[in-house]
């Protein structure tokens, strides 16, 4: 790699230039949190007396309780129907043929991906309540929550899974084809466990999808199923800023962060691993 | 015999790619079924439903009409008004601001991190990410806290005469403004970081050595080199930008509103789903409108190159 020679000065001035935007990023996400930790008047010196006010309500750990199996529901079914998406594609298209035809998967897969969330949402939206005012099915709860999670979870998953499968040696599968095994047998024993990093950053990338996502949530959710992000937007429409947000806000800023700077130290210390392995 | 044995032999091609096309529908099939159920189908008949005409309720009726369309420009049963005009102004503004803004901010951390030893860069990189990754509405509600009336900045501001006093910074349009860019500044820094990372350094030299000096040497040796990431960041924030619906809600207040906010209102507040979906169909419009002038300009330009499938 080519040595970058730069002048001081010109360093000096991308550093000055830089830090303010870090500083920047960091500060409101800081002052929430300093803000959780002042206590109302009359309880002074209890540090954490919103985050006990947060352990006691029931709406909140409620709320917390339907995220999580919100997440974790709809990235199962969205890892396993995004994993065949990405493995059907790169193994079974016919990459020769041209046409609208064979353009059709990727464009719907792209579909989710692109599709302004607000548009998604109020799509779902309408949809769910054409088929209840229709059927009397999907009344809007987690499970309309759910169903709209997956389909933006999949094509994710099948964008992950199709990566890891373009990088690997196109000839293994023809070995083992030529050993005899049948597209059954050669799928579960030789691709699941080649592409099972994949499936499980798939799935990890679906799971904090699901637990971002405000927009298209809201927009499916019916009165029963306040996840979280739902209950902190309608809290702060309803009231502003207040103290008890600020704690429950603070807890879910450390809990990204955290497990941020966790993968991250995790996976450096794998891809070091792998680096080393050659020159053993 | 042999015409026999070709024969054979175009059965079994045939039979082959039958197989696969079997395969592919076996295994794609479902994921690709499930997305055109819930997403292509619902969001074709969200369009369509802007060719209705607004019933008793809000709800579309036939028969099918242009009205909402009509309406989107600003022609109601009272006339022409501006105030549609006015926000679809506002969104186009705030969001190509806040593309602006984002390149300002991003290219001094991105050639910060890259003049970094390489051991360095991915951490530095995640600092300017993880803010991101919480969710969208705490990151928002972070920045009513600090433009509110109260605090510190609020303050300061009014102490310059620059703000009456007891008004916040928030809500308004700078709020909104300020909130956009924060949100996307990490869609602007990813891609610009992956172009920058592949910098060619032999030309920024080459440069130096025929005398060019800081900014000419930045215009014609880095910047070019660069576009094709700052063209896909200019995309990955000003479209979602655009019709972003949080923002507007949270910083913006009842008199700052933006098309996300304006569509949502019509299908939440006071339902009129026929000149929501007129609204979407425009939104979505501008979305394509973007999305093509970018693949035009980067084939032009030779860069960014096709994902993945």
């Amino acid at each position: 790699m080519m040595a970058i020679s730069m002048g001081k000065s010109t360093r000096r001035s991308l550093l000055a230039m830089s830090l303010p935007v870090y500083v920047l990023l960091y500060a409101p996400l800081l002052l929430i949190a300093i803000f959780s930790f002042a206590p109302p008047p009359l309880a002074k010196g209890q540090t954490f007396y919103w985050y006990a006010d947060l352990l006691h309500s029931p709406e909140v750990i409620a709320a917390f309780r339907r995220s999580l199996t919100l997440a974790i529901g709809s990235s199962v079914l969205g890892t396993a129907l995004g994993t065949l998406m990405g493995f059907g594609l790169y193994r079974y298209r016919d990459r020769r043929a041209r046409g609208f035809g064979s353009a059709l998967p990727s464009l719907i897969i792209y579909t989710p991906i692109i599709m302004p969330s607000l548009v998604f949402g109020i799509s779902e939206l309408i949809f769910f309540s054409f088929i209840h005012g229709t059927t009397g099915l999907l009344g809007a709860g987690l499970l309309t929550m759910g169903i709209a999670h997956v389909t933006f979870e999949a094509p994710f998953v099948a964008l992950v899974v199709f990566a890891r499968l373009s990088g690997l040696d196109p000839n293994m599968f023809e070995a083992s084809h030529d050993l005899y095994a049948d597209a059954r047998q050669s799928f579960l024993h030789l691709t699941v466990p080649v592409i099972r990093p994949a499936i499980i950053g798939g799935f990890l990338l679906a799971f904090t999808l699901s637990i971002d996502d405000f927009t298209i949530s809201f927009f499916t959710a019916g009165p029963g199923s306040t996840t979280l992000p739902i209950y902190i937007y309608s809290a702060v429409a309803r009231k502003g800023v207040s103290p008890d947000i600020n704690a429950l806000a603070t807890l879910m800023i450390a809990t990204v962060i955290g497990t941020g700077l966790l993968q991250y130290a995790f996976t450096r210390n794998r891809t070091r691993k792998l680096v080393a392995r050659p020159g053993d | 015999m042999s015409a026999a044995a070709a024969s054979l032999r175009g059965r079994a091609a045939r039979a082959e790619r039958f197989g696969r096309a079997v395969r592919l529908w076996v295994t794609a099939g479902p994921g690709l079924a499930w997305i055109v159920a819930f997403l292509v189908l619902p969001s074709a008949i969200l369009l369509g439903i802007g060719f209705f005409t607004s019933g008793s309720y809000g709800g579309p009726e036939l028969p099918l009409t242009l009205q909402p369309l009509r309406e989107v420009a600003g022609y109601s049963i009272l006339g022409w008004s501006s105030g549609n005009i006015t926000v679809l102004a506002r969104s186009l503004v705030q969001a190509m601001s806040a593309g602006v803004l984002t390149v300002l901010f991003a290219y001094p951390v991105v050639f910060f991190i890259v003049t970094r030893p390489p051991a360095a860069r991915p951490l530095l990189l995640l600092f300017i990410v993880l803010p991101s990754w919480t969710n969208q509405v705490v990151r928002t509600y972070a920045w009513m806290e600090l433009l509110g009336p109260e605090s510190a900045l609020s303050h300061l501001v009014q102490s310059l005469g620059l703000l009456q006093p007891h008004l916040g910074l928030f809500p308004g349009v700078l709020a909104m403004q300020i909130g956009l860019t924060y949100n996307y500044l990490p869609y602007m820094v990813v891609p610009l970081y992956a172009a920058a990372e592949k910098l060619d350094w032999a030309l920024v030299e080459a440069g130096r050595d025929l005398y060019a000096s800081g900014p000419r040497l930045f215009w014609n040796t880095v910047f070019p080199q660069t576009l094709p990431g700052l063209l896909s960041g200019i995309i990955l924030v000003v479209i979602p930008a655009f019709g972003d619906y949080v923002v507007p809600t949270l910083l913006g207040g009842g008199k700052s509103m933006m098309i996300g906010s304006l569509i949502a209102s019509q299908f939440l507040e006071t339902p009129n789903w026929p000149y929501g979906a007129a609204l979407t169909i425009f939104m979505l419009v501008f979305t394509c409108a973007g999305l093509f002038a970018f693949r035009v300009l980067s084939k032009r330009l030779g860069g960014a190159e096709e994902s993945m499938m």
